[in-house]
This record gives C-alpha cells, sequence and structure tokens, in this order.
C-alpha cells in the first residue's frame, strides 16, 4: 500500500515538475545561484518578441535564448537590473516588458479598473439607498 | 439622477464596445512593433565583414549619405524573395546598400551572393545575432531607411513586396 502511495506521490509530483519547466537550457545558467536568481527574475518579465505571449524565460526561440544569454552576460559584467531593463527597452521599446511601466500613456491601463470597481461600488450603494428609502 | 447613474455602465460598455470594433476595422496589425530606434542614431558595431578582410565599422558606413541595412540569411526563404527589390534599391535607386548576415556560413552567403548578385556595398557578419539586438531586430528580413546624418528614418519587418518597394522609395524620397 505504502508503495503505491509513493508511486502516486513521484508521478504527481514530476508532473508538477515539468508543468512548470522553463526554456532555460544547462549550459545558460550561471553558476552563481544568486546571479542566476536574478537573471530568471528579468528574464520573467522579458516578452519573446517572436511568440509575443511568452516571456523569455519560457520561450525556446532562438532569440529568446541570445537575449537570456545576453542578460546573463550582462549580469556578469556587473550590470544593474535597472540598466538591464535600459539596455532592453531602448533597442525593443516597452512593448518588450510584460509588466509596462507606469507611464502617461498607461495610466488608463493600470487605474480604469480600480475606478470601474469605485464607480461600481458607488452605484450599487447608491441605488441600494435610494430602494431602502422608498 | 438615481437613474442616470444607473446609466453610466451601460455607456461606458458603449464605448468600449466602439473602441473595440474600431481598432477591429482599421488597417493595422497588433503583432508589427513600432521601432524603439526610429529617429534615434544607428548602433555602434565593430565585427568582421564578408566581403573586406578588414573589419565592418558602423562609424564608417553611416553618416554620409543615405543607407539601406537589410539583415538577411541564405537560410531565410523571404530573404531569397526580397532579393530583387534589394538589388532595386541598388541598381535602379543607385543606394548604399548593408547587408548584415545573421547567423549564417560565410562560405554559403557567398555561394547565394553569387548566384543571385551582391546588392551590398559592404555585408556584417553578426555571427551570435548580437548585431540584430542592438537594431531591436526580432525576426529577419527587417531593413531600415538611416539618413545621411546616420538616423534610422524607417523599419520594415517581414520581406520586401513590390508595394513594400513603393513605400520604402517614398520614405527615401522624403529622407533629407
Amino acid at each position: 500500500m505504502n508503495k503505491i502511495l509513493i508511486i502516486i506521490i513521484n508521478i504527481f509530483l514530476t508532473f508538477f515538475i515539468l508543468n512548470s519547466s522553463y526554456a532555460v537550457e544547462p549550459d545558460e545558467i550561471l553558476k552563481d545561484t544568486k546571479l542566476e536568481l536574478r537573471a530568471r527574475n528579468i528574464s520573467k518579465n522579458i516578452r519573446c518578441m517572436v511568440c509575443q505571449n511568452q516571456s523569455i524565460d519560457d520561450s525556446s526561440a532562438p532569440l529568446a535564448k541570445d537575449l537570456r544569454v545576453l542578460i546573463r552576460d550582462k549580469i556578469k559584467e556587473g550590470k544593474k537590473d535597472k540598466e538591464i531593463y535600459k539596455f532592453l527597452t531602448d533597442r525593443y521599446g516597452d512593448f518588450i516588458l510584460l509588466k509596462p511601466k507606469i507611464k502617461m500613456n498607461t495610466v488608463a491601463l493600470w487605474f480604469l479598473p480600480f475606478i470601474f470597481f469605485l464607480l461600481g461600488i458607488f452605484i450599487v450603494l447608491n441605488h441600494n439607498k435610494k430602494s431602502n428609502k422608498s | 439622477m438615481n437613474k442616470h447613474l444607473l446609466n453610466i455602465p451601460f455607456v461606458l460598455f458603449f464605448i468600449m464596445l466602439l473602441i473595440f470594433f474600431y481598432l477591429l476595422v482599421i488597417d493595422r496589425n497588433p503583432a508589427r512593433i513600432q521601432s524603439a530606434l526610429l529617429d534615434n542614431k544607428v548602433p555602434e558595431f565593430e565585427v568582421d565583414s564578408l566581403l573586406n578582410d578588414e573589419k565592418f565599422f558602423s562609424s564608417k558606413e553611416f553618416g554620409e549619405q543615405i543607407v539601406i541595412v537589410n539583415f538577411f540569411a541564405t537560410w531565410c526563404k523571404p530573404c531569397e524573395a526580397e532579393h530583387i527589390f534589394i538589388k532595386k534599391f541598388s541598381d535602379k535607386n543607385k543606394l548604399k546598400i548593408v547587408g548584415i548576415n545573421y547567423k549564417d556560413n560565410p562560405k554559403k552567403t557567398i555561394k547565394w551572393l553569387k548566384k543571385l548578385g551582391n546588392p551590398y556595398s559592404n555585408i556584417a557578419l553578426d555571427k551570435k545575432g548580437k548585431v540584430a539586438i542592438d537594431w531591436g531586430v526580432y525576426g529577419i528580413p527587417e531593413t531600415f531607411v538611416v539618413n545621411s546624418t546616420g538616423i534610422i528614418k524607417y523599419r520594415h519587418v517581414g520581406p520586401i513586396t513590390k508595394n513594400i518597394y513603393k513605400k520604402i522609395t517614398e520614405v527615401i524620397r522624403k529622407t533629407n
């Protein structure tokens, strides 16, 4: 019984590990785990310009690999995260960021949902108040 | 007052619908990304040249006349299809064309150019794709128009067709 349970747990663990797999190849991984973690965090926020709906961390497109290698090279050169993001946005624009910066042209994108939410609450409360009165 | 307030969500929904259909109807390709390098100086780089023994220095190639920069590779079929128009820019329009050979085999490229003709005045070898990243390239072929002061004025992603050729000719006519 115990053996069957262990097998089932193993199958589940394998499934979840495979499911959370990423496109980084072994030769790309930095020896320093701290630096590698930084590279992974940046890569997760960089859009694959070929696939467009995937991060370069998930994409196996050749350009995504080139960008992953470039990010690791920049980290090894001692560049800060901000400098790496700037390098990439200077060349590919803000579109390369999966999480867009708060700018004049993205204000609506960031804040309209909250405004709509507050407006909705206000309308519902106001409507309830009037209904109770009548 | 209360009745008017209840109309707001419907009005907002209607406005959103209008925006949605407007974006659907207008002629645009959301997958086509505007170059962040437009109206900026060409990136500086130094790599091996395919045609010369000397290195390819970007600083020597730009800044004197209008230059067309074409990212290409022999393994890229659309590059072969657009080559006739690249040749036209050189033969008919008498423009300086600089090629960036992207992740390719130099021997194969020389063979390819012998077969199809060489419109390039110089070809930079981008063996690892680093020059392409510097230019914000994400899919070859890509073609740029650089003005006589070394500023990027136009970028086209994908193969040059008859219509794109006309468009680029128009851009060149308007460029200084």
